[in-house]
Order: C-alpha cells, then structure tokens, then sequence
C-alpha cells in the first residue's frame, strides 16, 4: 500500500510533506507543508475578485479551472520539489460552494491517482482552526471564527471542535460587504489590507436605535443590517456613523458571544481566524476581553487569516500521521454542508512542531 | 465639573463598596456579591462595564439588561413563580439587589449521591417552574440545572439575565430543550429519568397548551446542531 509505504519512510526521519488544495469560495490556492522545519514550503493562490456585485458559483469555477494548473505548479516550484516526492494530497472537500470545490476536488483526485499518493480528506473550518493553533501556539484555545461565510465559536470538547455559538442567519462577513456593497463603497471589499467599513467608520460616532442581538450564545445580524440599510437611505445620519455603529454592534456581539463561551468552558486562550480575522479592530477588541479573563490571545499573520493552501495541507498532514480521513479517490466526493463537529481530531492537542 | 458631581460621588462609593464584597460567583456579564440589605441577607448582581464596547453601546445593553431582569424578577415574584425577592434595583449602576437563596445548585444535588426518585421530583419541580414562568409570558433563556437552587422553602430559579417576554412559542420550546440538553451533557447517567419527569411535570403544570410547545422542542432537538451536541455526550464514552 502507498500509505503504508509513506509512513514508514517518516519513521526513517524523512519528512512527511503535504500538498493541501484549498476552493471552497473565492479563492483556489495550493499550500505545500513538511514535518520538519521550516514547515510551510510554498503557498501559491489566486483570488477571484468579482468586477461588480457578488459571487457567482459558476464564474468562480471558471476562473478557478483556468488558474488550478499553473498554481499547482507554481507552489510545487516554490518548494523545490517534484509531485513524486510528496507523501499525500490533501483537499477541502466542504464545507462551501459546490461548482467550486468540485474543481479543488478533480484537481486533488488527478493528482492522488496519477502519482499514487494517497488522498486526505480535509474540512474548511478545521483547517483554520488548525492553522490558528499552529501560528499562534496556543494549543487549547477557544476560536472565534468569521469570515464571509462563517461567524461560529469553537472549541475542543470529547474528540471534536464544537460549536458553541454560531450566527443565527447571516455571517458577520457578508454583513459588512453586503452594507458596503448597498452604499457603493464595495466592491473592492479590501482595499490597502483595510476593508471599507473600516475605512469608513473613521470619525464615526455612536447613534442608538440599532437592535443589538446575542440570544444566549448565539448573535443575529440580519436587522442590524436592515436598520443599517434603512439610516443609510433616510440619509439623517453622516454614513461614517452608520458604518461605525454598524460595526461596533457586530463586533461586540462576536466579542460577547466568544466571552460567554469562554467562562462557561473555563480555558485560558483565545485565537480569531477566518478572513475577518485580518482586522484590527475586532483583534483589539478581543484582545481586550481575553486581558480581562485572564486568557492569552494571539493574533495570525494576516496573510493566513483567510483562505489559503498551507492550512489546507497542514490539516492534511496531521490527519494524514493520525491515518485519518484518508480516502479513495474515487469516493472523494464534495461536502457542501459538512459541518466542523462531524470531524474527530484525534491529533488534538498536539499541532505540528510540538510534540508531534 | 463631573467630577463635583455629588451624585457621581454617591453612586461611585455605593459600587466601590458592592465591589469589596464577598464574591459568590462571577459569570460573563456580570458578579455577583454577598451582602446585606435592610437586615436581610442579599446578593449583590453588578454588571460590570465592558471595556472592549464603545461605552455608549455598553451603558446601553448593561442598563437595558439589569432594567429587564428586575422587571420579569418582580412580575414572576408577584405571580408566585419560585425566583428570588428582588429588594432594589439601580439601573444607573447596573446593580440589582436580591435575597440570598440558601442551597446548593441542582446540579450539584445531581452530581452527588441521589436516589431516582429525588432526582425526579427535583426535575419535576423545575419544569413546573418553568411551566409557570412561561404561563405568565415569560422565557427564561437558559435554564440549565446550575440555575436552579435546592432552598429550605422548595427549589427557586435563578439568574434572568438572557430572558424575554414572550409569546411565541419557539421561546418556550428552546427552554424545555435547554434544559434537556443540559440534562444530557451534565448528568448523562440519569438523563432518562430527568428527562422524562421533566416533560411530566411541565405537561401537568401546563395542561393541554404544553403539547404544542412539547412537539416544538423535539424539532428543536432534530435541527442539525443540537442533534450533534446531544453526540458529544454519546461520543464521549467511546
């Protein structure tokens, strides 16, 4: 068997290296990780920015099969090495848009058969769980993770990363682009690292009347958007105040949500990750209540808080040394809503460089 | 100046010395201190500010939220729901003054050595709590079995910091499935009994409005991220 073989060259000390696939959403990118140091060996990816308007399945998938080749390649340039010297493949196989990840799928399905390697399953939202944990070191954290898809809290709890809370209808992400794109200051939604939200709350005061909405553990954004939406219109307001309200109401009701989960699980650290964990805003913010608690928090180089291939292939590699999710090709079938508590991590809570 | 501000002064000072009280019990919104007030023994609720909020957002929800609480303790106090005596309430300084309820937590009850019919007639007497509580329109948002005190005078339910006045019975319905979840991630091995004198107690307290609110909780139950907490406990042990 090519697995076996593979682990048992590890065990002769030579690194067990991994390429990870990542297109659930916008972006297609190929990550290469090594067990040994320096670790992360390439990190190749496109994005598919939209002229206008939002995202369109199709069109992503499009972009996606004109860039797969020349990314693969370019990652496996970066790290120097050819497809025969890798033990596995790695892809997220969901959760996310199925006409995307169908291209990350065949890609990683080609690649596992025609070089024999065996072929990781791997879930988005573990995956940046994995790489939070990886960079920041904090290896029993509670996770708040926010991106354009997904606003949940996690954490580890008997063999699986649970939810604690989650959105009760649409994510923080969309929020903000969806606001931005209404008032026309989007697309882009990121301009010079900074999304213009942001950009636009600068100099923004406070003004009541927005709903405020966290049920338990959980936080509701659909009518804060609306109220938004709606004083944007009546146009009494300065849109800087709009903006800043409007993100300091879904800011803190994130905060206060991963703080409740925090004090009812009683761990000592914190992590943000997902696209949204690129901002400083929501950074300070938990920073602040983690100093409060008592718990470390740590932020993630921006680069590796949205989508990316290395932590694609980091998940891939651990699950790959727990012969775990390792799959045919021929059953490699895509998992739109493949939810994060479906996944056993019987690697927790070792992480790669520690322990492992 | 604010700072000449007698009231200001008055209202500091009141909170400094809520503050240097025994501390009973600190949750994520809010501490909770033993005191006195007018010779009755009394805890001392205080929202304390968050510093991570823009502090008109903050004023804002921790008024809002202390008002609330007073408001549902006193409307199920005066309907003879089992909660404790609010004696005072200050919304300017997100403080709520209520009597101490002697006891251990029902989950501690739990935990400990109890026989099945203790453990009946205790989960009994919270779904009749919780029957009443939503009789008079109320949800209380999280009536896990750390909120109910084992008191000298019956089994009283605490904390009202997440409820709503309701009518809908979604509300009622994510009460009942609370408490069951709670019943199986915290005391696994007698979650059969709870469970079922639950849904008894609650169904004769309630009478034949219970029904719908019952079969809504199961609903509940099988939307798909409760059904994969209820797995963490049945995983737990493999």
């Amino acid at each position: 068997m090519v697995n076996a073989a593979t682990r048992s060259s590890s065990a002769n000390n030579e690194p067990v290296i991994v390429l990870g696939i990542e297109s659930t959403a916008h972006t297609f990118a190929v990550g290469i990780v090594s067990s040994e140091p320096p670790y992360i060996l390439a990190d190749s990816r496109r994005q598919y920015v939209p002229k206008e308007g939002g995202i369109l399945p199709r069109e992503v998938a499009s972009f996606f099969s004109q860039v797969a080749g020349e990314v693969v390649r370019e990652a496996l340039h970066q790290a120097g090495i050819s497809a025969g010297d890798l033990s596995a493949i790695a892809v997220a196989l969901g959760p996310g848009m199925g006409p995307a990840l169908r291209v990350g799928a065949t890609v990683a399905r080609a690649l596992a058969h025609y070089f024999h390697k065996p072929l990781v399953s791997v879930n988005h939202a573990v995956a940046h769980v994995e790489i939070a944990r990886f960079l920041t070191g904090l290896l029993d954290p509670v996770v708040l993770y926010v991106s354009g898809g997904n606003t949940t809290v996690l954490s580890f709890r008997a063999g699986r990363y649970r939810v604690f809370g989650e959105t009760l209808d649409i994510s923080l992400g969309n929020m903000l682009d969806t606001f931005a794109r209404e008032t026309g200051l989007g697309p882009p939604y990121v301009v010079g690292g900074e999304h213009v939200i942001d950009r636009c709350s600068r100099g923004g005061e406070f003004i009541s009347g927005f709903p405020y909405v966290v049920k338990g553990q959980d936080v509701s954004y659909s009518g804060l958007l609306t109220a938004a939406l709606r004083a944007y219109r009546k146009g009494l307001e300065p849109l800087k105040n709009v903006c800043y309200t409007l993100r300091e109401i879904g800011f803190s009701s994130v905060v206060e949500v991963t703080e409740r989960c925090l004090a009812h699980v009683g761990k000592r650290q914190v992590v943000l990750t997902g696209g949204v964990a690129a901002n400083d805003e929501l950074n300070r913010k938990l920073e602040i209540m983690a100093q409060v608690h008592g718990a470390r928090f740590k932020r993630i180089p921006k680069k590796y808080a949205g989508d990316n291939g290395v932590m694609i292939a980091l998940t891939g590699l651990l699950s790959y040394m727990s012969s775990y999710n390792i799959i045919e090709p021929h059953r490699a079938f895509i998992r739109q809503r493949w939810r994060v508590d479906r996944v056993n991590i019987p690697w927790y809570p070792k992480t790669l460089g520690r322990s492992l | 100046m604010v700072s000449e501000d007698p009231w200001k002064k008055l209202v500091d000072g009141m909170i400094d010395s809520v503050v240097k009280l025994p501390l009973i019990a600190r949750g994520a919104e809010s501490e909770l201190h033993l005191g006195a007030y007018g010779g009755i023994k009394a805890v001392f609720k205080y929202r304390r500010p968050k510093p991570y909020m823009d502090p008109r957002l903050d004023a804002m929800l921790r008024r809002s939220r202390t008002v609330k609480e007073a408001k549902v303790l006193l409307h199920a106090f005066s309907e003879g729901v089992s909660v404790p005596r609010l004696l005072a309430v200050y919304p300017t300084l997100y403080l709520l003054v209520m009597e101490y309820v002697e006891g251990p937590r029902m989950k501690e009850v739990l935990e400990g050595h109890v026989d099945t019919s203790k453990a009946c007639s205790l989960a009994k007497s919270a779904a009749a709590i919780l029957a009443k509580l939503h009789l008079i329109g109320i949800a209380h948002g999280d009536p896990t079995t750390s909120n109910f005190i084992v008191s000298p005078r019956g089994l009283v339910l605490i904390d009202f910091g997440l409820a709503e006045y309701t009518s809908d019975i979604e509300d009622y319905a994510v009460d009942i499935h609370l408490f069951r979840r709670a019943s199986l991630s915290t005391h696994a091995a007698i979650s059969g009994i709870l469970t079922d004198c639950f849904t008894r107690g609650y169904r004769e307290q309630m009478g034949n409005e219970a029904d719908p609110i019952l079969r809504r909780a199961e609903e509940i139950e099988l939307r798909g991220r409760y059904v994969e907490e209820r797995r963490t406990v049945w995983g737990a042990g493999r």
